[in-house]
């Protein structure tokens, strides 16, 4: 129905438009209007749609709740001395009876009388609501539409009138954008505010112990939950820095072959290769972590472990023979992985920005390639790699897949690659998929660790991106 | 050496007719001849040993110092288009050679390929051959890296690297090993600083960062990072079109104290400038070298149609 309200709708529009238009000119003869016709239509098409859909939307917003009341209003006692969640499946039926489905559940006498009849009503109901909100929203726009029609002058300024239409316009889209970033801060801080009163915020910030299963009998073992993040945020760092001894170097040095060395045409099919490698979805880097990369480093390893045992470092090689699957080596590597396009795209970007001017004085100079890579790109693209690294750190500390997938579940306080560690997205995505009671200290902690993710991150690229704009400015 | 910022009086009455008072200092009055860089230099005028250019299309006066730099029949194609035909041209040795010409007329590009700059340049080729010192620079055994350690260039706009005023100057006995200590590196510094006649300004803050000087500081710092290497010829490419007046009389008297030492090549959109500072001057036009000549005679006495419309402005 409202599709037929929406195409109405634009019919009026562009009648509005070409009218509008059409009277500007003929009124215009003889004066010397202030804007041109075309403004005016803009005008008048503003004014039919723009009441019109605000009509439409406080329709459909209100017509829930406004038909949940008018249907409670005549329901019958049987009806309504029922329990409040019989009484909404009750409705539910009668609703499906109207258009013509079979009811869920069989009703008792009283109630099985009233089916058809409440039935009826609720489909009346509804359709009035319906016709009700298409009619409002069609003389909303006639209003508008005669409202405009009245200020179609020569001397109206439909010019200026149009364009504080367009910059409120394009003011609420960027503020929508901007509220939606406050309320998702907001959530967070409210919960993990929560959070904070059931565990002390020291403890959270500095315990080193994880575990958040709570007991639910008194003998549980293991269940004591604690909160203590330091083993999370460590586990994270280990596998960023894992993840940043990949990325950039080789991202860097990809870059300094794309923007210096390569020729055109090696450029032309690289660079899109390396774009597509961005492209490609987390999970899928976590396939390969888990299914192809951490077998193979847990052979490697275990092949030395076995081949070391009972040699002179026979405990080296006890240990190396263990290692599992699961470690923070595989989750790093393989992120590092996913972060070389990143680290690339952006250094190549930042290399390219470097006036040639400087290249041509250091070649003037007798400088060799690599020289001029060396001493005079690099130091000046110095701040903006900076900035490129630090944007790929907070994307290392964020990513959530492939450590979930590669990087396990146990919470060790340790910087050895082998081991197995967790991260703080990973804990926080065991704690919120699933059934969760989202008032227990366990569930809330998610929010704990998102809102100390979200600041670090936050600071990370506010840095970042100082540093990059501090270098931009340089050359301008 | 002994370093001068200005001209000294001997050297004005050494030059023979100049007189800035009588006359406006145009190129014409600082022949070779009679320049004390000349009669220092000590070389007798090698005419016999240029070979004669033989492109009948060029109006040419043969030049009249030692040869450094010979050029035979230049091309260069940028991806398939000409940008340059058969240019031959001769440029003296301590003498200022300007090529002008209007835009788009080769003259830069001539100039690149001195130091074989168009090999940075994607899909640029050279054919003819050019001579320094009677060696081929285009010849495989030339190392282009070496060759622009001798052959120093400035651009249009200063590119200082964005490090300290010290470290720019530093940058090429760096790289060239030409110095093996601090004390000598600092000695190079200073000198190479003073040559280019910014000593004075940049003495006491050596460690500030080259992007805090103004424009004509810049572009003499850039002069002095190209000294500093000791280079035989210097090629500038309109180094003073993104300079004020003040900044560019400047440059100019540094480089006419530079060709006692140099060999000067410079580009220029100035025909004024032109005249201030060469002794030599080549126009350039559609491609093509049109004529070349003492830059007295070029001024006063073209000898071609062309030469005479472009320097009274008449196109360009």
């Amino acid at each position: 129905m409202i599709w037929i309200y929406l195409l109405i709708l634009i019919a009026l529009s562009a009648a509005a438009f070409l009218g509008g238009r059409e009277l500007a000119r003929r009124r215009a003869i003889g004066a010397k209007p202030h804007s041109r016709p075309g403004q005016h239509g803009a005008y008048a098409l503003i004014w039919v749609a723009a009441p019109a859909l605000l009509v439409l939307i406080l329709a459909s917003v209100f017509s829930a709740p406004l038909q949940r009341q008018l249907t409670a209003v005549g329901t019958p006692d049987a009806v309504a001395a029922l329990e409040h969640f019989r009484r909404d499946a009750f409705f539910a039926d009668a609703h499906r009876v109207g258009r013509g489905e079979p009811a869920l559940q069989i009703w008792e006498r009283p109630l099985a009388e009233h089916l058809p009849v409440e039935a009826r009503r609720m489909v009346r109901i509804e359709r009035t609501l319906s016709w009700g909100g298409g009619i409002a929203a069609i003389l909303a726009a006639i209003l508008g539409g005669l409202f405009a029609l009245t200020q179609i002058k020569p001397q109206t300024r439909a010019r200026n009138r149009v364009e504080g239409w367009i910059y409120g316009a394009l003011f609420v889209c960027s503020a929508i954008a901007v509220l939606t970033t406050l309320g998702i801060i907001a959530s967070l801080a409210f919960d993990s505010f929560r959070f904070f009163q059931k565990v002390p915020i020291l403890d959270f910030l500095f315990g080193t112990q994880w575990s958040p299963q709570i007991a639910i009998r008194a003998d549980q073992v293991g269940s004591s939950g604690a909160f203590g993040a330091v083993p999370l945020f460590a586990g994270t760092l280990l596998i960023m820095v894992i993840a940043m001894c990949v990325a950039a170097p080789i991202g860097l040095f990809s870059a300094i072959y794309l923007s210096e060395y390569a020729g055109r045409t090696t450029r032309a099919v690289i660079k899109p290769l390396l774009e597509i490698l961005a492209g490609v979805p987390t999970v899928v880097y976590g396939f390969f972590a888990a299914l192809t990369v951490g077998p193979l480093l847990r052979v490697f390893f275990n092949e030395i472990g076995l081949f070391l045992i009972g040699g002179p470092l026979d405990g080296l090689g006890q240990y190396l023979a263990l290692v599992q699957n699961q470690m923070a080596l595989t989750a790093g590597a393989v992120m590092g992985i996913m972060l070389i396009p990143f680290v690339s795209s952006l250094s190549d970007d930042i290399l390219n920005a470097v006036p040639q001017s400087l290249r041509d004085g250091s070649f003037a100079m007798g400088a060799t390639k690599s020289e001029t890579v060396k001493r005079v790109l690099l130091p000046a693209a110095l701040p903006g790699i900076a900035g490129a690294l630090l944007l790929a750190v907070s994307r290392a500390i964020g990513e959530t897949m492939i450590v979930t997938m590669a990087a396990g579940l146990a919470a060790n306080l340790t910087f050895n690659p082998l081991d197995t560690v967790t991260t703080v997205t990973v804990q926080i995505v065991t704690l919120l998929t699933g059934d969760q009671e989202f008032n227990s200290a366990k569930t809330l902690s998610a929010f704990g660790l998102g809102l100390t993710l979200f600041l670090v991150t936050l600071v990370l690229n506010i840095i970042a991106h100082r540093i990059v704009q501090t270098y931009r400015e340089q050359y301008d | 050496m002994k370093f001068r910022i200005f001209r000294s009086a001997e050297d004005q009455t050494g030059a023979g007719p100049v007189d800035p008072t009588e006359t406006p200092r145009m190129g014409g009055q600082v022949l070779p001849e009679v320049t004390p860089s000349k009669a220092r230099a000590g070389a007798e005028p090698r005419l016999e040993d240029a070979t004669p250019v033989s492109n009948a299309t060029v109006v040419d006066s043969p030049p009249v110092g030692p040869i450094k730099i010979a050029a035979r029949d230049v091309s260069v194609f940028y991806e398939g288009k000409q940008a340059l035909y058969d240019v031959s041209l001769d440029i003296p040795d301590k003498t200022v050679t300007a090529l002008i010409g209007p835009s788009g007329c080769g003259k830069s590009t001539f100039l690149r390929t001195m130091n074989r700059m168009n090999d940075t340049i994607a899909g640029a080729k050279v054919t003819g051959r050019i001579a320094m010192d009677d060696e081929d620079i285009n010849d495989r055994s030339i190392d282009p890296v070496l060759l622009r350690a001798r052959v120093g260039m400035v651009f249009q706009r200063p590119n200082p690297f964005p490090k300290s005023i010290y470290e720019n100057v530093a940058y090429g006995p760096k790289i060239h090993g030409l110095v093996s200590s601090k004390a000598e590196m600092d000695d190079v510094v200073e000198k190479a600083l003073k040559r280019a006649g910014l000593w004075e300004e940049v003495a006491d803050r050596l460690q500030s960062s080259a992007m805090g000087l103004s424009g004509g500081q810049q572009q003499r710092l850039v002069i002095a990072r190209a000294i500093a290497v000791n280079p035989e010829v210097i090629l500038m490419d309109e180094p003073c079109s993104a300079l004020d007046p003040i900044a560019t009389a400047r440059i100019e008297e540094l480089i006419d104290e530079l060709r006692e030492r140099f060999c000067i090549v410079i580009v220029t959109h100035s025909m004024a400038q032109a005249a201030r500072v060469s002794q030599r001057t080549a126009f350039f036009h559609m491609g093509r070298l049109v004529e070349t000549g003492d830059t007295e005679d070029i001024f006063q006495n073209p000898r071609e149609r062309r030469t005479l419309d472009y320097i009274t402005g008449r196109f360009g």
